[in-house]
């Protein structure tokens, strides 16, 4: 506020010093004005006075000459023109006149030469002068037409020449005249009148020659003079009195000084420009006023720089502070989430746009500057944008906020930003200030409130949900062993119930456990303490494992199930194999359970293009032609507890976990899992995952290789010959293959007689409706011992094992067909070992397969440790019991070597657990202590609690409830091993 | 249709008679002569007059062949060139004159006993470059000069001038005061700069055949630097006023009527045929000499006489000359301009009227009188290329130089056209 008044006071202050300077200039111009009228006045009526007196003496020595001459003259009259003329000429030469004449009253006149000529005296106004006996003064335009000032005299009645005059007369050219008249004062700019008092010219010093027969008409008629004034003029005129005046001719400003000559009423008039008569004061008047307008102008300037100079130091000391500003201002934006935005009203364009701008939304600051267009483009909803119409409803001052949603056109990031528009007016230009702040923390911590609200909710609700369900599930098998349990009891005397009764019974205790299984798997899965065990494993391995599990479980629906492999695969593998095996086993066992008997089951496994050398990518896909699943199910497929309700499901068991678990194991494989299905077609599901390839690739066959170079394959399905000749050609060999048991011994014979024997001959049990064994026996015929013939068997090769071997069969090589296998079926034969004793099983003997044996068995819960006893012993196996590690440690310790075949631990016990347990046993000075085989039988079922107990020192795993049939299994894997009772 | 019949009715009665009789001679010996002429200028009254006269006393017939006067030159040189020319022609002695080649064509008339009969000025218009005379003068002679009002003058208190100086200085007097002195009608009157022109060549013949046998230029002639230069200064003191180059000839007469301007370059019989009295009649009007920067004293220009010729050879060629020697008659021409404003143009011309203005300055006229000599004496010389190359230079688009220079391609233009000697 004080510095605009100060600015005021300033302006004003200019304005008065500038109205003071410019009225003492035109006061001195207007006093220097008056002064140069009043000295150009006074200096021209001297100038004039002097021209008057000179043309007066002038007029007077002329008219003094005539006088002189005429008694001469006229003494000489009639008696000797020729001396007269003689006396004209020599005066004329002396005193340099134009022309003598001698004159009659009505103009007639006769030059000394006696030429005549005649003088207009209608101009003169009082007539001829000889009348009036004065000289007089004419201005006259000869017949030669040249004009001249004549001098006249009257004289005496004389003649001259015959020619009677009365009057003699000296004439100059006006030319002359104007000459010796012309004020040399004004440089020859001025005019020079002898006018009568009625104004009619009677000579002018006109250059060039006098135009103006009366002055007096021409200044009424072309000058500014008022009437008034003319009169005022010919009465000055008429009276003969002197004077000056100043008026405008035309556009020029003249003065007009005229003084009576004193003869005939003549005036002489001097017209001079006022330019002319005030040169030199004007030019004073001019130089003056210059120095004082330089002046002015110098005092001006040096203000006008100083002020410059202020205003420019300021302005730099403002530019400073601004630069200073937008820097920190600019650090400052940097520094926060908030982006801002001055834009202009009417253009929409931006003043000023912070330099994060292109941080946050990765937009460049120029290009907002720009065109605000390309801010706009980063909205996620275009349609949200505000407009510019909804921005000038804001009032002035104020300001709206609205959020809007922004996409990071660089990063692709979204971020929720706060939108205030404030309205703004500066200096009468509209602005509008945008403030876009960072609300995404904001807005995802409400989000995440929001969501963990909702879970809480959906956990409350799908524990409600889940208990409901348990509720239902679980009283489904148990209301079953309650009520048989219960039956049985009464029933306990028949027989046949009895079975019936424990045969449901146990099959609602395995569903029971399967259930509680799932279900505490589903739980390790959802509180996200699942981890994998990965470790490297062997890819045809589990494939058979797989099959041996699956296959018996289809062949009991007389289902079809065939493995494919499409291409060469990897065989050895680092990844979690157990949970491999638990996915493959759910998505194949639904298969089979959702497909009705006699459907078919295939199952592909490919390997894809390896994403990077380390990593093998594997593509497994289980296809049934079963039930399907409804569009509407296979969107919740993989929920906890999907089930869908059907006719068709509803005899099915199922706990509605596996698909849940199966998914979720796939994703913490990294792997993708996706499904089709059409109900009442099939369905097929398809897994991808990558598994890290081991650092190094056993190649224990390499020797091989140089025996065994060409293979026949021989099998009634093509695309099974197909994939064996291509996995065999992957691996560096000759392959080919035949569909027929004829072919099959066709091309033999014909290599044979080519001399190109194949090396071995892989040959399917079934060629389509033969059996392969014959073609075996014929092959054999022709290419003798040394070249071995492989059975690629699909189930259990020991049901045709001596027909086969007595067919020529030399090994049997279980489907699906893997490089590997075939290289060891193929190892012992050329290395003349015999493997058959290897391949006998486990019964050899005839015994049971825990027959004799006797069991350390840590478990402190009784009953458990009686169910085992009784297990046991049916088996014909016994058992010593310890309550926990410690004694099981202790009676280990004590124990003779080979007193135990196998302790069986529990993990959890009072005193000591059963890992602690297995790590002394291991540490102890035993000769057993690393040989002894442990087992863990625990209810502790999980991955982690396997890989504990391996850790531990145990050698396997057992999950309770006890299934007699696994134990067994198991046991007898482990006495086979290397360093077991039967390796 | 170029031809046109006469329309007055005796005339026409005649043509048709021609027609009728096959224009030959009659049985009882009469002719049918033919007379080719502009239609306006075959009106004149003291033309109709001698026609009538001629073939009231001797039988013979004049059949008209009026033409269109914009179409009447080409007509003519058509004819030249078919060898159809009439046994009687009306032409100016100008520069298209020569374009009829009238050595070829027409019949010499040095010889006639009538030459001794005309006035001096008459006679020196009707001779060609060469001195041969080749028509009978019969037309009106007029004074060109400058025509001033002198009523004007008066009430501004200015006399009239006698030099190009004090010309000057009354110019500049009346430009002083707000007055227009001069009435110029730039557009297409281009008869005025022919006035500056006449006594640079008029006074020097050497000088002018120089030009005509193509050895000098207009940029040999400082005079004619002079004239352009004063046009020039004379328009920029504004003595032509502020709008001459907009108006043509039929603005003059307002221009001069009411006052607008004071004084005007053009010839006496103009007051007589074209002149409208406004506020100011004729009487308010006299004579000073043209001054236009190139003759100190100034100058008048003679008229410009229409004359008679008679086809060389023709069939009627006696006829024809018969017919100007009737026309050359004192009682012939007196009884046909009787009346008519004129300078003598026969010596013995007793009945035509002499305009006051003119016979006011006699004695200047008679010292200062020049024939028309630019127009016919500069061959390739045209009123209409003078104009245009003027009217160039004052609308500011060359200069003085640049307009002699276009003055000269014009001249040498219409030269070569003409065929001239030396071009």
């Amino acid at each position: 506020m004080k510095g605009k008044v100060r600015r005021w006071a300033a302006a004003l202050l200019a304005v008065a010093i500038l109205a003071a300077a410019v009225g003492m200039i035109t006061l001195y111009s207007r006093h220097f004005s008056r002064r140069i009228y009043e000295e150009s006045t006074g200096y021209l009526q001297e100038i004039y006075t002097q021209v008057n007196n000179a043309f007066i003496s002038f007029a007077e020595k002329n008219w003094g000459i005539l006088e002189g001459w005429e008694d001469y003259i006229n003494s000489m009259g009639g008696k000797s023109d020729a001396k007269i003329g003689e006396f004209i000429r020599k005066q004329q030469e002396y005193w340099r006149f134009t022309d003598f004449y001698f004159l009659t009253e009505d103009g007639q006149c006769m030059k000394p030469d006696g030429s005549r000529d005649k003088i207009d005296l209608s101009d003169s106004p009082d007539g001829f002068l000889p009348d009036s006996g004065r000289p007089s003064l004419l201005e006259e335009t000869m017949s030669d037409g040249k004009s001249v000032t004549m001098f006249t005299l009257p004289v005496e009645e004389g003649e001259y020449r015959g020619f009677a005059y009365d009057a003699i007369a000296i004439s100059y050219s006006n030319v002359d005249m104007a000459e010796s008249l012309n004020v040399e004062a004004f440089s020859g700019k001025s005019q020079c009148f002898v006018v009568y008092a009625d104004g009619s010219v009677l000579l002018s010093t006109q250059t060039g020659g006098n135009v103006f027969g009366n002055y007096l008409s021409y200044l009424r008629a072309g000058s500014d003079l008022s009437g008034e004034d003319l009169q005022k003029l010919q009465e000055d005129w008429e009276t003969g009195t002197p004077g000056i005046l100043r008026c405008k001719i035309g556009n020029a400003v003249q003065y007009i000084s005229y003084q009576p000559i004193g003869y005939q009423d003549c005036i002489l008039l001097g017209v001079v420009p006022e330019q002319v008569a005030n040169s030199t004061f004007r030019q004073i008047q001019a130089g003056t006023v210059d120095l004082l307008v330089k002046i002015f102008l110098m005092v001006g300037l040096y203000v006008f720089v100083y002020l410059i100079y202020r205003n420019w130091k300021q302005t730099r000391q403002n530019r400073m502070e601004l630069e200073y500003r937008d820097i920190l201002f600019d650090i400052i934006s940097n520094n926060v989430d908030d982006i801002f935005l001055m834009l202009e009203g009417g253009t929409w364009k931006a003043d000023y746009v912070s330099p994060n701008v292109e941080r946050l939304l990765g937009v460049p600051k120029e290009a907002v500057l720009e065109s605000t267009e390309a801010l706009a483009g980063c909205l996620v909803d275009p349609g949200a944008r505000v407009s510019k119409e909804e921005l000038g409803e804001i009032p002035v001052s104020k300001g709206r906020s609205w959020e809007q949603e922004y996409r990071n056109s660089k990063t692709g990031e979204l971020r929720w930003y706060r939108e205030t528009v404030y309205h703004e007016k500066v200096k009468d230009m509209e602005k509008f200030l945008f403030v876009l702040s960072d609300r995404t923390q904001e807005r995802m911590m409400n989000q995440s409130l929001q969501e963990a609200l909702d879970m809480a909710k959906s956990a409350n609700e799908a524990k409600s949900h889940f208990l409901a369900n348990m509720s239902h599930d679980i009283r489904t098998p148990m209301n079953a062993i309650v009520g048989f349990a219960a039956l049985l009891e009464k029933d306990a005397g028949q027989q046949e119930k009895v079975r019936e009764y424990s045969r449901k019974i146990s099959s609602s205790s395995k569903h029971l456990l399967s259930l509680i299984n799932d279900v505490l798997d589903m739980s390790k899965i959802e509180s996200g303490k699942t981890s994998l065990n990965v470790e490297e494993f062997d890819l045809p391995e589990l494939l058979e494992e797989l099959n041996t599990i699956l296959r018996p479980q289809a062949k009991a629906k007389s289902q079809s199930f065939k493995t494919h492999m499409q291409g060469t695969l990897t065989e050895q593998l680092t990844g979690d194999k157990l949970r491999l095996n638990q996915i493959l086993i759910n998505l194949l066992s639904n298969a089979i359970k959702y497909t009705p008997d006699g459907g078919k089951i295939d199952f592909f496994i490919q390997e894809l293009p390896k994403p990077s050398p380390k990593y093998a990518r594997l593509r497994f896909v289980v296809k049934d032609n079963g039930i399907g699943m409804s569009e509407e199910f296979l969107k919740s497929v993989f929920d906890p507890f999907a089930r869908e309700e059907s006719s068709m499901t509803s005899a099915i068991q199922g706990t509605g976990l596996g698909m849940a678990i199966t998914k979720n194991l796939v994703d913490l494989m990294g792997g993708t899992i996706q499904v089709e299905s059409r109900l009442g077609e099939g369905t097929t599901f398809t897994v991808e995952m990558s598994f890290a390839l081991p650092d190094q690739v056993k190649d224990e066959a390499g020797w091989l290789r140089q025996k065994v170079r060409k293979v026949l394959v021989v099998n009634g399905q093509e695309d099974v010959c197909r994939d064996v000749r291509e996995v065999l050609r992957g691996a560096g060999l000759e392959a080919s293959y035949v569909t027929t048991a004829d072919g099959a011994v066709r091309e033999v014979s014909l290599a044979h007689a080519q001399g190109a024997d194949y090396q071995a001959v892989l040959l399917d049990t079934q060629i389509g409706g033969e059996s392969g064994l014959g073609a075996a026996s014929r092959i054999k015929e022709e290419l003798g011992e040394d070249a071995p013939i492989l059975a690629l068997a699909s189930h259990n090769w020991s049901e045709i094992e001596d027909e086969a071997r007595k067919a020529g069969i030399d090994a049997f090589l279980p489907k699906p067909f893997f490089v590997s296998t075939f290289w060891q079926a193929l190892a012992p034969l050329f290395s003349g070992d015999d493997v058959r004793g290897e391949e006998a099983g486990p019964d050899e003997a005839g015994r049971a397969p825990l027959e004799g044996l006797l069991f350390l068995v840590a478990e402190d819960v009784e009953l458990n440790a009686e169910v085992l006893y009784e297990m046991m012993k049916i088996e014909g196996a016994s058992c010593e019991f310890a309550v926990n590690g410690k004694e099981a440690v202790e009676l280990f310790e004590k124990s003779e070597p080979g007193h135990y075949d196998m302790i069986l631990m529990d993990v959890q016990m009072p005193v000591m657990d059963g890992y602690e347990a297995a790590r002394r046993i291991r540490a102890s000075s035993h000769p057993e202590a690393s040989t002894i085989p442990i087992v863990a039988m625990t209810a502790n079922a999980f991955a982690e609690d396997v890989r504990n107990a391996l850790d531990a020192g145990m050698n396997a795993h057992l999950a309770k409830p006890i299934d007699m049939e696994a134990v067994k299994a198991l046991i007898g894997k482990i006495l086979k091993e290397p360093g077991g009772k039967e390796a | 249709m170029k031809k046109k019949l006469a329309f007055f009715p005796a005339l026409a009665l005649a043509a048709a008679l021609c027609l009728l009789s096959a224009c030959g001679p009659k049985e009882d010996g009469r002719v049918t002569l033919t007379l080719m002429g502009k239609k306006t200028d075959l009106a004149k009254n003291y033309m109709t007059r001698i026609f009538e006269q001629y073939e009231k006393e001797t039988g013979n017939e004049l059949e008209i062949l009026a033409y269109e006067d914009e179409e009447f030159e080409e007509a003519a040189a058509k004819k030249a060139e078919e060898g159809d020319l009439p046994d009687l022609m009306m032409h100016f002695n100008n520069s298209d004159l020569e374009i009829l080649q009238p050595e070829e064509h027409f019949y010499c008339m040095d010889g006639e006993s009538w030459i001794d009969s005309l006035t001096p000025a008459a006679k020196a218009y009707c001779e060609n470059p060469k001195g041969k005379i080749f028509g009978l003068p019969f037309w009106e002679m007029s004074v060109s000069g400058c025509y001033y009002n002198k009523t004007l003058l008066d009430s501004l208190g200015l006399k009239p001038a006698s030099t190009q100086k004090e010309f000057d200085v009354l110019c500049q007097a009346l430009a002083d005061i707000g007055q227009t002195p001069i009435c110029w009608p730039a557009d297409g009157c281009g008869w005025m700069y022919q006035f500056g022109l006449d006594p640079v060549f008029a006074d020097d013949p050497e000088r002018l055949d120089k030009l005509n046998r193509n050895e000098a230029s207009y940029a040999d002639v400082p005079e004619v630097a002079d004239m352009l230069e004063w046009l020039l200064g004379a328009s920029a003191r504004g003595w032509f006023g502020d709008s001459y180059m907009d108006i043509g000839w039929s603005d003059i007469s307002p221009s001069i009527n009411s006052g607008e301007t004071a004084m005007v370059f053009i010839w006496d019989t103009w007051f007589y045929t074209d002149f409208e009295e406004g506020k100011y009649t004729r009487d308010d009007f006299a004579l000073m000499p043209v001054f236009m920067g190139t003759a100190e004293d100034g100058t008048y220009e003679g008229g410009n006489l229409n004359m008679l010729m008679a086809r060389k050879d023709g069939e009627h060629l006696e006829e024809a000359l018969g017919f100007l020697e009737f026309c050359a008659d004192p009682d012939h021409y007196n009884a046909a301009f009787r009346g008519v404003a004129t300078e003598s143009v026969f010596q013995g011309q007793t009945t035509n009227i002499e305009s006051d203005m003119v016979l006011d300055a006699e004695e200047s006229v008679k010292e200062k009188q020049r024939v028309s000599t630019a127009e016919p004496g500069i061959v390739g010389y045209h009123t209409q290329d003078v104009c245009n190359a003027v009217t160039e230079l004052m609308a500011g688009k060359t200069d003085v130089e640049g307009c002699i220079r276009l003055l000269d391609e014009y001249r040498v233009k219409e030269a070569k056209r003409q065929g001239a000697k030396g071009f």
